[in-house]
């Protein structure tokens, strides 16, 4: 049980640290790229996006 | 992506709120909340971004123009997002200080290196989002993108730390400790790995919001379960006296004590109140004779 709890820590953190290799700073594009962890979908698009992100094509 | 799944996804957003709820119910009702009051904050704030944005959802097809509706949502959900990225701070500061509170050495040191590491984030998350071409919302969403991707990190070293010292700590795997831990630190991973995946796909409804949805839905449901059962109590903390938790502890406690001070010169008696005075004064005069007694010595004998 120990075994298996520590393994599966150390896939997180491995999982997060390779996830931070592959973000690229947000600060060099102009849209988003970063998420809240959430059960709602993440308004990814500008607010001005002329598509709305596709908000309503999900309903 | 498939109607299926876009359907399911539609579904999962009212599961949310519901299990926030219920986690808050059990908090109450289990006396943590006092314990975990920043983990409560961080809940009422899901909560009520659920509750604003859920009717945005779902009236975006139904009655509000949907540009409308998007900007209102996007303001609301990024908000709330800044909201929690601080109380997720918070949150892992409590459970650091809940988990060393038997090595209350050690617990003042690490929290003394853990507001430190938090304001060089802070000032680091400022100083990435300070460039030329970024303003307004630009700026604010690359700041806040800084700040949850140190909160991330440290919230897995938090639990990478409590996952590997958990028996000097006098913890189980059944501690409430842990078990927020473990939950901050799926959230967190689950952040990250969507961070990533973002910058591919821009869209609110992809495979990510799915497995979004799964994450916070293990994660609430197990934090429920942590707060309903009662949880077992600490076990006595015996450490062999080479460990060196004990040493850094011992040592730490030194590290915070207030020394004294001792006036040598240049002290003008209007300091001293009068009895103050008076007792020096009856002290001297106590000692004057013992001081003179080696001359009266040294007279006899010569």
């Amino acid at each position: 049980m120990k075994t298996i709890i520590r393994a599966f820590v150390a896939v997180l953190v491995l999982s997060g640290a390779v996830a931070t290799t592959q973000t690229s700073s947000a600060s060099t594009q102009n849209k988003v790229d970063v998420a809240r962890t959430s059960m709602l979908p993440i308004p990814s698009c500008p607010p001005d996006d002329p598509n709305a992100c596709g908000m309503a094509d999900g309903r | 992506m498939g109607n299926s799944l876009r359907v399911l996804i539609s579904h999962l957003e009212y599961v949310e709120p519901i299990l926030c709820g219920m986690l808050i119910f059990f908090l109450v009702r289990s006396k943590a909340a006092r314990q975990f009051s920043y983990l409560v904050a961080l809940l009422c704030v899901r909560l009520g971004c659920s509750l604003i944005c859920l009717p945005l959802l779902y009236f975006c097809a139904r009655g509000i123009e949907r540009h409308m509706a998007y900007q209102a949502y996007f303001y609301v959900y990024w908000t709330s997002y800044a909201l929690e990225a601080i109380l997720s701070l918070l949150v892992i500061y409590s459970i650091f200080k809940l988990a060393m509170a038997p090595l209350k050495g050690l617990q003042t040191l690490g929290m003394l290196i853990f507001r430190w590491v938090a304001a060089i984030s802070v000032a680091v998350a400022i100083g990435v989002a300070v460039t030329p071409h970024l303003t307004g919302i630009h700026f604010m969403i690359a700041m806040i993108t800084q700040l949850q991707q140190t909160s991330s990190i440290l919230t897995l070293c938090l639990l990478l730390f409590v996952c590997f010292a958990i028996r000097p700590m006098g913890l189980s795997y059944n501690s409430r400790i842990f078990g927020v831990s473990l939950g901050l630190g799926i959230l967190a991973t689950v952040s990250l790995v969507d961070a990533a995946w973002l910058t591919h796909s821009p869209n609110m409804y992809s495979t990510i919001s799915l497995v979004n949805g799964l994450a916070v839905g293990i994660t609430l449901l197990m934090w429920s379960a942590y707060f309903a059962f009662p949880e077992p109590k600490r076990r006595i903390i015996v450490l062999p006296t080479t460990s060196p938790f004990l040493r850094w502890n011992q040592i730490s406690m030194a590290l915070g004590d207030d020394p004294g001070f001792v006036a040598v010169g240049g002290i003008p008696p209007e300091l001293f109140a009068p009895a103050e005075l008076e007792v020096m004064r009856r002290a001297s005069a106590k000692m004057t004779p013992a001081l003179e007694t080696p001359v009266g010595m040294h007279s006899l004998s010569a």
